[in-house]
């Protein structure tokens, strides 16, 4: 009897497994067929993986939507190219009035959005508008608050009027976000982008096909569009939040494409150019790793302590070991392909311990016996170097200065922060030492100087010692309203220079994007912008 | 019963009120301005007027005691806010990801159930034996191996070297196994401990000897009668641990790019998204509470003793 009843309930729980694992079944059938799909025409789709999902694809918004998915399908009148060169793209050209106030923007008459509608001054003009009227939530790209008119003047010619003078303005309509050009039926009923849009019509070169939150999303070529046709027909891209998983992707055959900064460690990426079967490459400097010394604080504030603590770490040996030699060793607070940057004069520091100890006694630290520690008047000269702990390089750097500055007697501590900690105690004055990175092309180098300037950033209070400080001012509010390019240069290159030279601001080394591609993908070309998709010219045999 | 079930509900009531409390209590004690967190994920400078637009937006601008009643109020009639990155209703966001972390907590539950049932009796009845120590092998394996590793490694083994299943992505059954089997290893250590540990102490329990006395046959006693009490622990053990199971998913959904809300709950914390970390943590606490339950319900079902002595003692 028990027997069958022990048979009937084995009977009983089977069947409920198999339900379950048919209801699993049911939950997901259709991809199956899709990942079969996927095989077959995968000729001429690229694979390319990235961390977070690529959003709701609005030109005019920011987070969650992602910088190089919206320069896929959206496009600037101006574009971003090597070395800071600002060539036309939607604008063939443009005119800038004598007293530097009025832009006048020559449309291409051969665009199309995707929908096939027609790219002209109307709807350069509402798109504008529509991001005007939401003022504060872009003011912090210059030239937005300073726009006091836009105008269509006739079909394919607009004007752009400023109350001021102020000469990024064409550098600063090459940024992704929010000055890019969304379709007429990409607008919601009521107009206003800022809650949302209907759907992502650009005049890019892609646009969007397939999209699963979180998941993946593929684009498809567009093939209305004006310019050079991609090469390739499909982009997917997965979305992977994991480093290791993409890596581990990537080496299955998964993914044809890793690319941007710090999207696999640079051990992994080390270790799978060793292996020799995959392609890969370093990008050009995209921004600059910097320390930043708070001059406030009673010990930083002697230039000699500073110029000590230059010279006082082999800078070299660090960035190579740290980065595996990915990044380049920084000699200026601005990479050097930049606008206005090639001709920085700044003293290069080359590293000298001899000269470090020396600078340190004559500022009066002498090295105390028995601690190591350099003191004066009694006080240990102790210092605080705030890092930001989820990023390895900044932790791997903070522990490499804390042993080469314990070697010249001065004591680092080191303190690991979360980002947006990092963010608000560098703002509100509350370091000593700190890393910071500037924002790269197509901002700088305006906007670094512009950071400096501005109260609430934490530069400017951090440089308050250095004696120049209000004449530095003065040239970085001149630099932006001059009209002259000559004087602009040298103004930058004095800016650059006298900023350097006082010993706050140290240039570690240049921040470097990788890619890593499968043998099959030829024509890989990193963007100038940094924010821009690298896709431009790619093919997949 | 059915009173013993609408006394437990009714108490989740202010368990639901100390955890909302806990949750907004440890936000606000954060350095973090979730305004300045928005900024610095989408890249923009955190200038004064930007901030304090977003503060107002956020509704961060009121006094922290109108900001909580305000969130419980809305919570009181089912709405969790918006999500301050996504800018779209939290509940919808969070809904559209359940499904994927139920899929996954299911594979596992019905994985380790598989696995851990038929060893750890077997180990329990055959102590000492092969399969006793493969089983404690196999536990102390599951109990100690952190889940993201053994994720990239089942990956690395399974996937990129035998090419048996997909790195990554959803879809088909194959893509749920590696997941779900990384899920279920630490319960299969559990579960075939708590199993093994109670078939043995039950079988020194004098209905064994009395059974066999009777001349009940061996297999009889230890299906029908032992198997089921000393199943009873494990039961408790899946019930605590079914709440923790939906939660713990949150590193294997990072690792094998599974959809799940467990992802986006990690994004929200990084983003200071409060609305989304405490629409989270209710959901969270709602489901310890409701498995706990379900867990003593099913209990009562099994082993009746519970349920009498409930009644002889109210």
């Amino acid at each position: 009897m028990s027997n069958i009843i022990n048979k009937k309930q084995y009977i009983y729980i089977s069947l409920m497994i198999l339900v379950f694992f048919l209801s699993l079944y049911g939950c997901s059938d259709k991809s199956s067929e899709n990942s079969k799909g996927d095989s077959n025409e995968s000729s001429n789709i690229l694979t390319f993986a990235w961390p977070r999902d690529i959003g709701d694809l609005n030109p005019h918004l920011y987070n969650p939507s992602q910088l190089f998915a919206q320069s896929m399908v959206f496009e600037p009148l101006v574009s971003y190219q090597d070395g800071g060169e600002l060539k036309p793209h939607l604008a063939e050209s443009w005119e800038i009035s004598k007293d530097g106030k009025e832009y006048l923007f020559h449309l291409r008459q051969d665009v199309k959005f995707s929908d096939g509608t027609n790219f002209n001054a109307e709807i350069v003009k509402k798109n504008f508008d529509v991001v005007l009227k939401n003022l504060d939530l872009h003011s912090w790209l210059g030239f937005i608050p300073k726009v006091s008119k836009t105008e269509v003047v006739d079909e394919f010619t607009f004007k752009l009027v400023l109350k001021e003078v102020y000469y990024p303005t064409i550098q600063e309509l090459a940024v992704v976000r929010p000055v890019r050009f969304l379709g007429e039926a990409g607008f919601p009923k009521d107009g206003d982008t800022s809650k949302g849009i209907a759907k992502p019509v650009g005049t890019g070169p892609w646009v969007l096909d397939e999209y699963k939150v979180d998941e993946y999303a593929t684009f498809k070529r567009n093939e209305n569009y004006w310019g050079e046709l991609p090469d390739v027909e499909k982009i997917k891209v997965k979305i992977i939040p994991d480093a290791e998983t993409r890596v581990l992707a990537f080496e299955k055959g998964e993914l044809d494409l890793i690319y941007d900064e710090g999207v696999i460690s640079l051990d992994s990426f080390k270790q799978l150019e060793s292996t020799g079967s995959y392609q890969s490459s370093v990008s050009e400097p995209v921004a600059t790793r910097q320390l930043v010394m708070n001059t406030n604080k009673e010990q930083l504030s002697d230039i000699r302590v500073r110029q000590a603590l230059n010279y006082g770490f082999n800078k070299q040996a660090m960035v190579e070991g740290v980065t595996s030699g990915v990044e380049e060793q920084a000699d200026y607070i601005l990479p050097t392909n930049f606008p206005y940057t090639s001709d920085v004069e700044a003293t290069k520091v080359e590293y000298n311990a001899e000269k470090a100890a020396r600078l340190l006694d004559e500022a009066g630290w002498k090295l105390a016996k028995g601690t190591g520690i350099r003191e004066k008047d009694g006080k240990p000269l102790e210092i605080e170097l705030m890092f930001n702990s989820a990023e390895s390089i900044q932790k791997t750097m903070a522990e490499t200065l804390q042993s080469e500055w314990a070697a010249i007697g001065v004591k680092l501590n080191i303190v690991g922060v979360e980002l947006t900690t990092q963010v608000e105690r560098f703002k509100a004055n509350q370091f000593d030492m700190n890393f910071f990175s500037n924002y790269g092309a197509p901002y700088d180098p305006h906007t670094f100087v512009n950071i400096v300037a501005t109260e609430g950033f934490g530069f400017r209070e951090a440089i308050s010692a250095y004696p120049n400080k209000e004449e530095l001012l003065n040239q970085i509010g001149k630099v932006q309203q001059t009209t002259d390019e000559a004087e602009r240069q040298q103004l930058y290159t004095e800016i650059l220079g006298s900023l350097q030279e006082q010993g706050a601001i140290v240039p570690i080394s240049y921040i470097k994007k990788i890619a890593i591609y499968q043998k099959d993908v030829s024509n890989f070309k990193f963007p100038a912008n940094r924010d821009e998709h690298p896709f431009t010219g790619i093919s997949v045999e | 019963m059915g009173t013993y079930i609408l006394k437990r509900i009714i108490t989740i009531i202010p368990i639901f009120l100390i955890a909302t409390l806990l949750t907004f209590g440890m936000i606000n004690l954060s350095p973090v301005d979730p305004a300045e967190a928005y900024l610095a994920a989408a890249h923009i400078q955190p200038t004064e007027e930007i901030l304090a637009q977003k503060r107002h937006e956020f509704g961060l601008d009121q006094p922290l005691f109108v900001q909580y009643v305000n969130s419980i109020v809305k919570i009181c009639q089912l709405d969790f806010g918006t999500s301050y990155v996504t800018n779209k209703p939290v509940w919808e966001e969070i809904s559209s990801r359940l499904p994927a972390t139920i899929q996954l907590t299911i594979g596992s539950i019905i994985i380790s159930i598989l696995v851990s049932i038929p060893l750890g009796f077997l180990s329990g009845i055959k102590k000492n034996s092969g399969i006793d120590h493969f089983s404690r092998f196999l536990s102390f394996l599951g109990a100690s191996i952190p889940s993201f590793w053994l994720g990239y490694l089942l990956i690395f083994f399974f996937s990129v070297k035998l090419d048996l299943f997909p790195v990554e992505g959803t879809g088909t059954l194959k893509h749920l196994i590696l997941p779900s089997v990384t899920l279920a290893l630490p319960l299969i250590a559990l579960y075939t401990r708590l199993l093994r540990g109670s078939v043995i102490e039950n079988l020194q329990e004098p209905y064994v000897l009395f059974a066999r006395t009777r001349g009940i046959h061996e297999k009889a006693i230890l299906g029908k009668h032992v198997l089921r009490i000393a199943i009873s622990p494990m039961i408790t053990g899946l019930g605590m641990n079914l709440g923790k199971l939906m939660t713990g998913a949150i590193i294997v959904e990072a690792v094998f790019s599974w959809p799940g809300f467990g992802r986006y709950f990690i994004d929200a914390v990084f983003n200071r998204d409060v609305p989304v970390i405490q629409c989270y943590v209710l959901l969270a606490a709602g489901l310890f509470l409701l498995s706990n339950l379900i867990v003593d319900i099913v209990q009562m079902y099994i082993d009746p003793r519970i349920s009498r002595k409930g009644r002889q003692y109210p």
